[in-house]
């Protein structure tokens, strides 16, 4: 029985997500809920657990392909429930046959070669399908011939039909594919076989090295679509013959003779071609900028190769989301931002003797609680800033709950990690569960889930340095606080007989963005007046 | 004439001449290799010249007899006279132009013809010996050998094609009278198509069948319009009985077949032994002592209980190739036997035992031998019978694509509804069209009515395709065709067929 597995809707109202790595194989057997996938969606990036337990038929797309959401990404062969027996009959039959060819191969040719691909002699090691296919005898004939299998192409006809173009587009891609698609050829049946290839073939080896290459590169948005070089293995070997001139290319190309792959061997020694030299200097290349692009992702500046005056990254994943989320907002809410500084001398007493106290427990005290503290404080007197347009209906609609967002910078761009219920919940509970939530936003393994529902969004632009911004709405959402830096800077002081006098002080600058739709300029600097009360005098805090 | 023992070489050796052997034989000629094709009786094998072609030129011939003689309806009357010599001699020179093509063809593409019975002294030698006149024997090395030797009739005991008044499908079409009455042994499609050719000649047909249906292995559906023709045509069933031996009357007034009830069908078989009087004038009822025998007397009996690969002849072993229980030889996909450049095509590699199936192996045979990357990868392979109405196949029945795990959506159409059909005046039957239900991918069909044979082969393609409904739907059919019910039932699958209620 074969399932068709469609990409579930991992974030809500997401559309389609970007696949960043396979994390199974054709061929492997997968149990229940196990991850297969890693989709980057919205703002996460997500593990897609298969939905049954079987064995993996066959994956639709490829690592760096965006997929709508509900369009079927793998099809497993679910456990218990053999689809065509005639098939595993036929295959039962097959499978001595491929075994003994890949023996008479004399080993150096086994069955998952790329280079066999395209060789007219080598097409005994493409099977006759196992399985229905939808394709006509004169493509089936044109695969066989490519050594194609044509279960691991997808077609582009009606309904999924494999055309010949289909099967010249599988022939001309890089040969890990293929390489893949012969492995996984017996799935099944003889799973025996399948890590036999897997074992026996370099090929594969250079494939899954491929595969692990793009699954970290994958990791940024941006990386994705750069197609690692099938062989950029490194060979490393004590000695390389080579001729003069292939020595001065590879000096010239900063490349170790000795790690270039032979193609080659002469007097039972390894021998580099000048082409060998190029060719794996310019996958190193690639492979350089491949990992460089991967670190400076959410960065514009990039790695310029030497003469090079522009470079292009398709625009798009986080960085797209991003985009278009403020660009959403920005012209949607006519934003107005406040500007208020705030002597939190006394917060910063309080903080530094609530934080060992907090450490004995194993938790990082930060000012982030005290600050959510006071803006839940400040949102309950001020309901508005709470409160969303429901443009739809042309309804305001207030909340009695306040998840606050705190926007942390990630390596792959800003992310708005929640803490629901801000306002039940304790200086301490508050930190914790934001400090595992800015974790898990920087390593990627939030959920979509716990990046929704903020009803007021604090950022701090302090980490970084710096007093005042403009910060953008984190659209719906009607307010959005910005913090600064805290400096000790000189304040005027006036004490308990009216004396006034220059005291250096602890103060924090306020940046509050409101829709001015819902809130006007008073009522926002309201607001920012209730948080700088709270902020300055924490004890009120103990009220809340 | 000194027996000699010439030793000549080829590149590829075909052994047997039917349809799997010349066209593997020619196909290898026609891809520039030495090819050596052996055949020990007649080119173009058992199809040609004892099996498809003379039981259809005897099929049609009485059809257009029957036609004639039941068109009170159209308005002809007519009482035609059947010539059974001149019939068969008209199906014998049909037969000699399709042989002698072969031959030409043969030739015509480089192909060595050699006549004698070949047989494996080694993996790359063969003992060829000549039957008649010269007696000599050859040795014929090879690189490359196809074995399609065929099959032959399964012969029962006590029932001998040696002896006069039994016979086998092969002397059955070559009768130079019309037998006035005969007794079939089986009911698979030989003896089915051969029982219609001579219940339209006149002849009183009993059929004897071990199994209680005939054609097992066609669906009930498409059986019901042929038994229905059958029994109107006045042929006679004994379902559950064997045939156990037959005996000559002594007033040379032809024979006595007596037929055994199958083990443990005691049930079945007292029916049937009532409704078996009929068939029999004879008075003398007390020679058997088992009272669910049938005595059924009759001019002819004959055998049609199946047929075996030939494999026997071959020495199969000198060369190292494998046969498997039931004497079939096993090929790979590739048509390749136990031995990797020894191939094996047509009925002594397996079922189906078809010609068409054969012919394709054969070019399989010969294009891999050439390095091309050819396979035996068919989706489907239609199959025919041609009883009256004719029956045919295609790809997955329904119950085979549910096995197969496929939703399955199906659509007919009943000849009824079709204006040709009714113009015809055949208009039993129906198609049938078996998809899948998501994309509408067809999957199979089956077809029984007018020109089924005929219908199929579109059907086929759509499968090879991987056509959809749709793409059948919305192909333009000639009207008035009988080809329209194909589109039409593919509509019905689709709910929106326009000449039946879709339901």
């Amino acid at each position: 029985m074969v399932r068709e597995f469609e990409l579930p809707d991992v974030g809500e109202g997401v559309a389609e997500g970007e696949l960043v790595s396979w994390l199974v194989e054709p061929g492997e057997t997968v149990s229940e809920d196990q991850p297969v996938a890693e989709v980057e969606t919205d703002k996460a990036l997500v593990e897609v657990p298969a939905p049954v337990n079987g064995t993996v038929r066959e994956l639709h797309f490829e690592e760096g392909d965006v997929i709508p959401v509900g369009d079927v990404f793998v099809t497993f062969d679910v456990d218990g429930e053999d689809g065509a027996t005639d098939a595993t009959a036929e295959e039962a039959a097959e499978t001595p046959d491929s075994a003994a060819e890949t023996d008479s191969d004399s080993g150096t040719e086994p069955a998952g070669d790329p280079g066999a691909i395209g060789a007219g002699e080598d097409t005994e090691s493409a099977e006759t399908l196992d399985d229905r296919i939808f394709a006509p005898p004169r493509v089936r004939r044109m695969a066989r011939d490519e050594g194609i299998d044509l279960s691991q192409v997808q077609g582009s006809g009606p309904g999924g039909r494999i055309t010949a173009a289909d099967v010249q587009a599988a022939a001309g891609t890089a040969p890990s594919e293929t390489a893949q698609a012969d492995v996984g050829a017996d799935e099944g049946t003889a799973a025996e076989t399948t890590a036999d290839a897997t074992e026996g073939a370099p090929a594969a080896d250079s494939s899954s090295g491929t595969e692990t290459a793009a699954g970290s590169s994958g990791q940024t948005a941006t990386a994705t679509q750069t197609q690692p070089p099938a062989q950029v293995d490194a060979a490393d070997r004590d000695r390389t013959l080579a001729a003069p001139a292939t020595r001065r290319i590879a000096r010239e190309e900063g490349v170790d003779l000795d790690a270039v792959p032979a193609t080659e061997e002469r007097d039972g020694e390894a021998f580099v071609t000048p082409e060998a030299v190029q060719e794996y200097a310019d996958a190193q290349r690639q492979a350089q900028e491949a990992d460089a692009s991967a670190l400076e992702a959410g960065e514009t500046a990039g790695e310029f190769a030497e003469g090079q005056r522009e470079r292009r990254e398709p625009f798009r994943g986080v960085r797209k989301t991003i985009a278009d989320a403020m660009v959403e907002s920005k012209f949607s809410a006519p934003h107005v931002t406040h500007h208020d500084e705030v002597d939190v001398t006394e917060l910063v007493e309080a903080r530094e003797r609530l934080k060992p106290r907090a450490e004995d427990r194993g938790i990082r005290l930060t000012y982030m609680p005290f600050i959510m503290k006071a803006v839940v404080a400040a949102l309950k007197q001020h309901p508005e800033m709470n409160a969303v347009i429901d443009e739809a209906n042309e309804e305001i609609v207030h909340r009695n709950y306040y998840n606050i967002g705190v926007a942390t910078a990630t390596d792959v761009g800003l992310m708005v990690p929640v803490v629901d219920d801000a306002d039940g919940k304790g200086l301490l509970q508050l930190s914790s569960e934001m400090n595992e939530l800015i974790a898990r936003a920087r390593d990627r393994s939030i959920s979509p889930d716990e990046l929704r529902g903020s009803t007021f969004t604090i950022t701090n632009i302090g980490g970084i340095g710096g007093e005042y911004a403009t910060p953008i709405l984190n659209y719906p959402e009607s307010g959005i606080l910005a913090i600064g830096e805290i400096k000790r800077k000189p304040r005027v002081v006036t004490d308990e007989h009216g004396d006034e006098s220059i005291e250096p002080r602890s103060v924090l600058t306020l940046s509050v963005s409101f829709d001015h739709r819902l809130i006007d300029g008073a009522d926002g600097a309201r607001f920012t007046n209730t948080v700088m009360e709270y902020l300055e005098n924490p004890d009120l805090l103990l009220l809340e | 004439m000194v027996v000699g023992d010439v030793t000549t070489g080829t590149d590829v050796l075909v052994i047997g001449a039917g349809p799997a052997g010349y066209v593997a034989a020619i196909r290898a000629g026609q891809l520039d290799l030495d090819v050596t094709l052996v055949e020990k009786d007649a080119y173009g094998g058992t199809c040609l010249n004892y099996g498809c072609i003379p039981s259809k030129a005897l099929i049609t011939a009485t059809d257009i007899a029957h036609d004639a003689r039941n068109a009170e309806q159209m308005g002809i009357h007519a009482d035609p006279a059947i010539d059974l010599s001149g019939m068969v001699s008209w199906k014998d020179d049909v037969v000699d132009q399709l042989t002698g093509g072969v031959e030409k063809l043969c030739k015509a593409n480089g192909v060595n013809l050699m006549e004698g019975t070949a047989t494996f002294t080694d993996e790359n030698t063969v003992r060829i010996s000549h039957d008649g006149d010269g007696q000599g024997s050859e040795t014929l090395e090879f690189e490359h050998a196809i074995v399609a030797t065929g099959s032959s009739p399964i012969e029962i005991p006590n029932f001998s094609y040696g002896d006069e008044p039994v016979l086998n499908s092969r002397q059955a079409l070559s009768l130079d009278s019309v037998p006035d009455s005969l007794v079939v042994v089986g009911a698979g499609y030989i003896g089915m198509e051969l029982a219609s050719v001579f219940a339209k000649l006149g002849t009183d047909v009993t059929v004897i069948e071990m199994l209680d249906e005939m054609l097992p292995g066609y669906d009930d559906d498409l059986k019901r319009p042929v038994k229905q023709r059958a029994d109107d045509l006045g042929i006679e069933f004994e379902f559950g009985y064997t045939a156990a031996e037959w005996s000559e009357h002594e007033d040379g007034s032809g024979i006595r077949v007596i037929a055994d009830p199958v083990d443990g069908t005691d049930v079945a078989a007292d029916g049937g032994a009532a409704a078996g009087e009929t068939e029999v004038e004879s008075e003398d009822e007390d020679e058997n002592e088992e009272p669910a025998s049938l005595e059924l007397d009759a001019e002819k009996v004959l055998v049609a209980v199946g047929r075996r690969p030939v494999s026997d002849t071959l020495d199969l072993d000198a060369a190292g190739v494998d046969i498997d229980d039931n004497g079939f030889i096993e090929t790979d996909s590739r048509a390749r036997t136990s031995v990797d450049h020894i191939y094996a095509v047509g009925d002594v590699a397996g079922e189906p035992m078809l010609a068409h199936k054969g012919s394709m192996e054969g070019e399989v045979a010969a294009e891999v031998i050439a390095g091309e990357p050819s396979a035996i990868d068919y989706q489907a392979m239609p199959a025919v019978v041609f009883t009256d109405p004719e029956i045919a196949t295609v790809g997955m029945t329904e119950t085979d694509a549910e096995d197969a795990g496929f939703d399955t959506v199906v659509g007919t159409f009943p000849f009824r509804a079709s204006g040709r059909a009714l113009t015809t005046g055949e208009s039993d039957g129906f198609v049938k069209i078996v998809a899948e239900e998501g994309e509408g991918y067809v999957l199979g069909a089956s077809i029984v009515g007018p020109e089924a044979s005929e219908l199929v082969a579109e059907l086929g393609l759509a499968i090879e395709l991987g056509a959809t409904l749709e793409d059948v739907a919305s192909t333009v059919h000639t009207h008035p065709t009988l080809s329209e019910s194909v589109m039409e039932a593919a509509e019905n699958a689709l709910g929106h067929a326009i000449h039946t209620l879709n339901r």
